[in-house]
């Protein structure tokens, strides 16, 4: 933490914020040259969607009750498995090491990263959400109540899962140990978002689980991407 | 001047006399109190008007749940230490607690449920504060398992502390949510187990079980520490001599 | 005694209780004596292994 600012060369011609839209845009065009990053976490979420129907009953009514539920571990999940692809790929090649010695803020940088993460894999999760919702019960009048919940708990989950992408980025195989990690400090999110959902699905007001999701969003947009590079930097010593 | 006595913690040496010298008296008091706690909480504390003797399960329940998160609290405020000034003592501090805390957090849990069942009629309840409490033990595995996955001890060192940091900001979010799902969710506990004025013949043991455990934990973790502190040092001068007793 | 040990019909429930709690007291000496011994040898090992090439 205290080294981001150690290390800084006096003269960086680029300020932090022009140095974070160009990684935005970077990781954004590379991930549109490889599609199936962006089809895979969406495939994963209807798949773990259908599951439920299958094994539990395909009567709409009753599917109706666990449709948040559902909805949200599906979520949780997909957006997990993506998660370790964050900044895998960057880490390989070097490229990861070349932002930490930059002299830019990796802090920024890496927030920049995991806000190019979530366009890629939060906001197509959230758009596919009503209609996931849809087929287990929802009704229309819910859409936009769930489309808003899931935007803000796929965003608290990406600050929150870069934190352990960073933690396990040394680590061979690391996927289950990310889950390990994230899961449990995933809890909150899963529990608002669902209850959310629920209201939205009754037509109730759903502003009160929406100020707290949105309160754990601010608290990850202020303190994850400086928990993150501290992270990272361990991972790349 | 003040500063010294923090500055001779940091160092290897003096830290691993000091615990070898401090661990017999934790442990011998801790023993004491426990005896005593035991004694009073089985034999002298009278039935409780309405558990009837199954509330002395409380005697070691309690203990074991204020383990889980007082150990935790010392995990996370040492890795915090270790990550700000670079200390190594502060990281085996860290690293020494996580096992001593999983463990009790799991006997927290079993006997939470064992109190559970006479007393809600079921093993497991979604109670908020065994929620609480299952969430905690993930965290611990969490920590764990980041350790025994990094190789280089001062990496998984630094790792597992920002791990450490992060979850101890975490756990009042957890332990908050948790409560207000339940709220929503279902009737408040059957059975408040804890009534805010408890006879004083009940109290005492429980206070004695509290220091006691606390006490213990403390000579564990000296015990502990010493390893860690010697699995980390290079320098061989002090190591010596410190073997050869 | 064998009242007590009774527990009012609650002797299921509490002597686990006690015998769990115990259990993982005494585990957790075991471990952390266990934990001291093997740091020590390999800091013994260690040692010996830098004083062999003088």
């Amino acid at each position: 933490m205290s080294t981001s600012t150690v290390m800084q060369p006096a003269a960086s011609s680029t300020s932090a914020l022009t140095a974070a839209r160009l990684v935005l845009e970077r990781d954004l065009r590379l991930a549109f040259r490889k599609r199936e990053q962006l089809v895979q976490p969406l495939a994963f979420f209807a798949i773990v969607t259908t599951l439920f129907p299958l094994s539990i009953t395909p009567e709409l009514s009753r599917l109706r009750e666990i449709a948040p539920g559902v909805l949200w571990v599906a979520a949780l999940l997909s957006s997990l498995l993506a998660l370790e692809f964050l900044f895998r790929d960057d880490a390989q090649d070097g490229t990861l090491e070349q932002y930490a010695l930059s002299g830019q803020s990796l802090t920024w940088l890496l927030f920049a990263k995991t806000a190019a993460h979530w366009l890629l894999t939060g906001l197509p999760l959230s758009l596919a959400a009503p209609f996931a919702a849809g087929a287990l019960g929802a009704p229309a009048s819910a859409w936009t109540g769930i489309v808003a919940s899931v935007v803000l708990g796929t965003l608290a989950l990406s600050l929150l899962g870069a934190i352990g992408a960073g933690l396990t980025l040394g680590v061979k195989r690391g996927g289950v140990l990310l889950s390990l990690l994230v899961l449990p400090l995933a809890m909150p999110i899963l529990i608002f978002g669902s209850q959310a959902t629920e209201l939205a699905m009754k037509g109730a007001s759903i502003a009160a689980p929406m100020y707290l999701l949105a309160a754990l969003t601010v608290l990850g947009v202020t303190l994850a991407p400086i928990a993150a590079a501290a992270a990272v930097r361990i991972s790349l010593e | 001047m003040a500063w010294t006595w923090f500055h001779r913690l940091a160092s290897p040496p003096h830290v691993y006399r000091l615990a070898e010298r401090l661990t017999p008296w934790f442990a011998w008091s801790s023993a004491l109190l426990i005896l005593a706690g035991l004694y009073g909480g089985l034999v002298l504390a009278p039935p409780d008007y309405q558990q009837g003797e199954g509330f002395r399960i409380i005697y070691v329940h309690a203990p074991s749940a204020w383990m889980s998160l007082m150990v935790y609290t010392v995990m996370a405020v040492a890795a915090a230490v270790g990550l700000i000034w670079r200390m190594k003592v502060a990281h085996a501090v860290a690293a020494s607690c996580a096992p001593v805390g999983a463990s009790f957090t799991l006997a927290a849990l079993v006997t939470g449920s064992l109190w559970g069942r006479p007393m809600w009629g079921t093993y497991w309840e979604w109670d908020p504060r065994l929620t609480s409490e299952l969430i905690l033990l993930f965290l611990y595995l969490g920590y764990m398992g980041l350790r025994s996955a990094t190789e280089d001890v001062q990496r998984a060192d630094r790792a597992s502390a920002v791990l450490a940091v992060v979850g101890v900001v975490n756990v009042p979010i957890i332990h908050y949510s948790v409560l207000w799902w339940n709220s929503l969710h279902q009737a408040p506990s059957v059975m408040k187990l804890d009534k805010p004025s408890m006879p004083l013949d009940m109290l005492v043991p429980l206070l004695l079980m509290l220091l006691g455990f606390t006490l213990y934990f403390v000579a564990i973790l000296l015990m502990r520490l010493r390893g860690e502190v010697l699995s980390r040092e290079r320098n061989a001068s002090w190591v010596k001599e410190a073997l050869s007793r | 005694m064998m009242e007590f040990l009774e527990m009012g019909g609650y002797a299921r429930y509490v002597w686990p209780s006690y015998a769990l709690t115990f259990a993982v007291v005494i585990l957790n000496v075991v471990w952390a004596r266990r934990a001291l011994a093997r740091s020590r040898e390999q800091a013994r090992r260690r040692l010996a292994m830098q004083e062999e090439p003088t």
